[in-house]
């Protein structure tokens, strides 16, 4: 088995009294798609936020790259390789679509205040570089024609297009992507599993938490399964699909 | 200091603390039904007490209808200014409604110094002026009435809201206006409710305190700031907590000004309540970021 | 061909207005208001730090007159009173006011929205009452504070010191423009559009808080000692709480998103105030009451913008009906 590029180990989260992650252990291959799948408050957003530093865990660890990642900050957490999208999206409003990407280059470029202030050399090199990466991802991620547009006057299919374009803009080694597919329709679909697995082909790992089970199944290469923030099964998607307690976990939440 | 300094302080301080609670509540049923941190509050306070003086001086209006007349005055420009600056301002960041209010302040604050000019004015005493000796201190009777309108005020609030429909509604919509809306409360009529019953309570503490302090119309910015520190020592969480921490505060600056610490003098009142407001601010960010996110 | 044409358009205005700003002081011009002016060139400075602070990075500050006021406060006690050099008292102030910022900064920016109005709001009515207590001169402020000068060069009329002031305004205008589009700028502005967002892509959402915090009060702060170089009279009065929300006026006049609009918002409101207005009381303040709620309401992207998108259009349509045969 090849080497993981993140590991949890008895990750915890509780909010007050409500455990939101119980003891879940992971070790996520480097360069496969992996899906996380569960019902509705199975805890993995609450992973994806851990993973991200969004909030600390109240036990346990994670290991990317096998380092540890205690008290490593959001945005450091970033510098690292680790890049995320959300659930309800959040693109830059006040921005181009352009703008958006440029500005996921930030963690790959360095120059401050001074170099801005006074239009430093070094500012320039490194602006035409953010162009020429932003325009990279934005052709990427099929949104060329749009890049002086606002970000949120795109539909949501390509907004979420573009939000993956911001990560990928950070030069991830991991990509978490959340509920990419929500809200998309079948041509959408289409589109981003096309994307995630160039992705995948440029070296990039990703995680995603999904709900559309065909969208799943087609695209993931190992699927770990949680519910009420326990890890309940894991393995090929072809195994997933045949293992009774997933089921169960799944006709439970249909039943509700 | 003696005994009997500790027991006059006290007695200031409670004094005080009662008007920074009354002005403190505006703030907390605002809040608590808009989510919205009313800039104007103290406005409303400066017009309750400068509407008694020259309703009860120049229009020869009685005491006490001219008291009751200022507090619905005060109310009814609140309920304008929801109508007018809040409502007109949907779906407005939370920074804009930040503006807006200190807008409407600094207008109706313009208005008043145009049209009553600069001079301090002091309505008459409810009742005499001659003070009660109690536990070695001397009271104003001006300062039980300030004392005992609190209690009455707090009082009703809490009957309102406990017991009336409309005082429940209100409490719904602070918990969740959206479950509020779900269960046919209209999130909007209560807001206006909140704004008019802020500035009713606003001009009540205007009233009963006019008389202890001269007031001009430059004053309502000052009481805003110290009704919002009583508020914040409460959380915006209930009256009673809110009343609690404008007593707090009143008596915490109170002995403060008066122990002689040699640089402390009454100048730096504003300026202790201030630093109470940064060190309860920071102390808890956390949790108030959180909610401000939420929002 | 549009681009092109812009792209005229933009080196004439600019030029235009490069020669305007520079024949006002003359006697023959409009000499008469030099004294306006240079108070707008002061007020732009703050404005401009609070734009940077309000419109692109979405935090508010209720407090911007007390960096204003440290400013012109330090520079006067140590050029009048420990005999410092002006130039070095107004380098001194404004590092002094910007690590005052700094330290402040990272507890103050934990806060947030509402939290972070009033907690600057508190800021700045204790550094007031500071400067009324502790300030030489109490309440009536401090006079005799010496000029500031190049060699035997002493900037000691309204003339010479038009042209020094608007120098280090138009140098704040340029910075913020090059900082607000650049690498820093986007990382401002993606703060203001979303913070969680921000972080995940690298942003040290913090640490670029405290930092254009810091950098609008050195803003502050130099237009303060300049305030105080050149009426060679300060007092508290012109540092008080009141102050900090006419600079959010201005702010919010010129658009809060906006660079340039600041000399626009500044110049509104000393026109109003030390023109229109003079000798009417409280009036100002109605209507700064009512230019805060009405443009806020209405054109939430502040009037000069407002104004110059209508411009824009009228400008395209005129354009393309001289392109029609």
């Amino acid at each position: 088995m090849s080497e993981s590029i993140l590991e949890t180990k008895s990750l915890s989260k509780a909010f007050g009294g409500l455990v939101a992650l119980d003891k879940v252990d992971l070790a996520v291959e480097a360069g496969k798609i992996t899906a996380i799948i569960g019902p509705n408050g199975a805890g993995k957003t609450t992973l994806f936020n851990l993973v991200t530093g969004v909030y600390p865990a109240s036990d346990g660890e994670i290991l990317f790259q096998g380092t540890p990642l205690k008290d490593t900050p959001p945005h450091r957490r970033a510098a690292l390789g680790i890049a995320r999208t959300f659930q309800n999206v959040l693109l830059f409003g006040n921005m181009t679509v352009l703008e958006n990407i440029m500005t996921g280059q930030h963690p790959r470029s360095r120059y401050g205040f001074l170099g801005a202030a006074l239009r430093l050399p070094r500012a320039h090199r490194e602006e035409e570089t953010i162009s020429l990466n932003a325009m990279k991802y934005l052709n990427m991620v099929g949104l060329g024609t749009y890049a002086t547009q606002n970000a949120l006057s795109l539909p949501l299919g390509q907004q979420k297009l573009l939000a993956i374009a911001r990560a990928l803009a950070t030069e991830p080694q991991l990509l978490l992507l959340d509920e990419p597919g929500a809200g998309l329709n079948k041509l959408e679909k289409q589109e981003l599993s096309d994307l995630i697995r160039r992705i995948r082909e440029n070296g990039i790992s990703v995680i995603l938490v999904e709900h559309d089970m065909p969208l799943v199944m087609g695209l993931a290469e190992w699927v770990v399964v949680l519910d009420s923030g326990q890890k309940i099964a894991e393995g090929t998607a072809a195994q997933i699909q045949k293992d009774q307690r997933v089921i169960a976990a799944y006709l439970g939440e249909e039943v509700e | 200091m003696s005994a009997d300094q500790f027991v006059q302080y006290l007695v200031s301080g409670l004094t005080m603390g009662s008007i920074y609670a009354l002005i403190g509540l505006g703030f907390t049923i605002i809040y608590a039904v808009t989510r919205i941190i009313n800039f104007a509050q103290g406005e409303f306070v400066m017009l309750g007490g400068m509407l008694s003086f020259y309703l009860i001086s120049a229009a020869g209006i009685p005491l006490a209808p001219a008291l009751i007349l200022s507090v619905l005055i005060a109310a009814a420009i609140g309920a304008i200014m929801y109508i007018f600056a809040i409502r007109t301002a949907r779906r407005a960041s939370v920074v804009s409604l930040i503006i807006i209010t200190i807008g409407a302040a600094i207008f109706i604050r313009g208005i008043a110094g145009v049209g009553w000019g600069v001079e301090h004015v002091r309505p008459p005493y409810f009742t005499g002026s001659e003070s009660i000796s109690l536990l070695g201190a001397y009271i104003h009777p001006q300062a039980l009435w300030i004392i005992g309108t609190t209690l009455v005020v707090v009082v009703l609030l809490h009957l309102f809201l406990s017991y009336t429909m409309v005082g429940k509604a209100l409490k719904a919509c602070a918990i969740s206006p959206v479950a509020a809306g779900m269960v046919g409360i209209n999130p909007r009529a209560m807001a206006l409710i909140a704004f008019a019953l802020a500035a009713a309570i606003g001009g009540i503490g205007g009233v009963v305190m006019a008389p202890s302090i001269s007031m001009d119309f430059n004053d309502g910015f000052k009481l805003g700031l110290m009704g919002f520190v009583a508020a914040s020592i409460g959380g915006f969480k209930s009256p009673i907590a809110t009343v609690i921490g404008g007593l707090t505060l009143g008596i915490v600056v109170s002995l403060a000004v008066g122990v002689d610490w040699g640089p402390f003098t009454s100048a730096y009142k504003d300026a202790i309540a201030m630093m109470v407001l940064l060190l309860i601010l920071i102390i808890r960010s956390g949790r108030l970021s959180a909610e401000e996110r939420e929002s | 061909m549009l681009a092109r044409l812009k792209g005229k358009w933009t080196y004439f205005v600019i030029a235009a207005l490069l020669l305007f700003l520079i024949l006002i002081p003359f006697r023959w011009f409009l000499g008469q208001y030099t004294v306006i002016m240079i108070f707008i060139g002061l007020f732009t400075m703050v404005t401009v730090g609070l734009c940077l602070l309000l419109g692109y990075t979405g935090q508010v500050s209720l407090g911007q007159a007390a960096f204003y006021g440290t400013g012109a406060y330090i520079s006067a006690v140590l050029s009048k009173i420990c005999g410092v050099n002006p130039w070095l008292s107004m380098l001194i102030a404004a590092a002094a006011t910007g690590a005052f910022a700094y330290v402040i900064g990272y507890p103050i920016f934990r806060l947030r929205g509402n939290y972070l109005a009033v907690a600057t709001l508190g800021l700045g009515v204790i550094v007031y009452i500071l400067l009324r207590q502790l300030g030489p001169g109490g309440p009536d402020g401090m006079a005799g504070i010496p000029y500031l000068s190049i060699g035997g060069f002493v900037f000691d009329t309204s003339f010479k010191r038009y042209f020094l002031v608007w120098f280090f305004c138009l140098a704040v205008l340029l910075i913020s423009q090059n900082i607000v589009r650049s690498r820093t700028g986007r990382a401002l502005r993606a703060i203001h559009g979303s913070e969680a967002a921000a972080e995940s892509i690298g942003i040290n959402v913090d640490q670029f808080k405290v930092k254009i915090f810091v950098l609008s009060a050195v803003y502050a702060s130099l237009a303060g000692s300049l305030l105080a170089h050149q009426m060679s009279h300060i007092s508290p009065g012109s540092f008080g709480p009141l102050v900090s929300v006419i600079i959010i006026v201005m702010a919010v006049i010129g658009g809060l998103a906006s660079i340039w609009g600041a000399i626009f918002g500044a110049a509104t409101v000393c026109i109003l105030k030390y023109e229109l207005l003079l000798g009417f009381g409280e009036w100002d303040i109605v209507i700064y009451g009512l230019i805060l709620m009405l443009v806020t309401i209405f054109m939430p992207e502040g009037l000069f913008v407002r104004l110059r998108e209508l411009f824009g259009q009228w400008r395209l349509r005129y354009a393309q009906r001289g392109a029609e045969p």
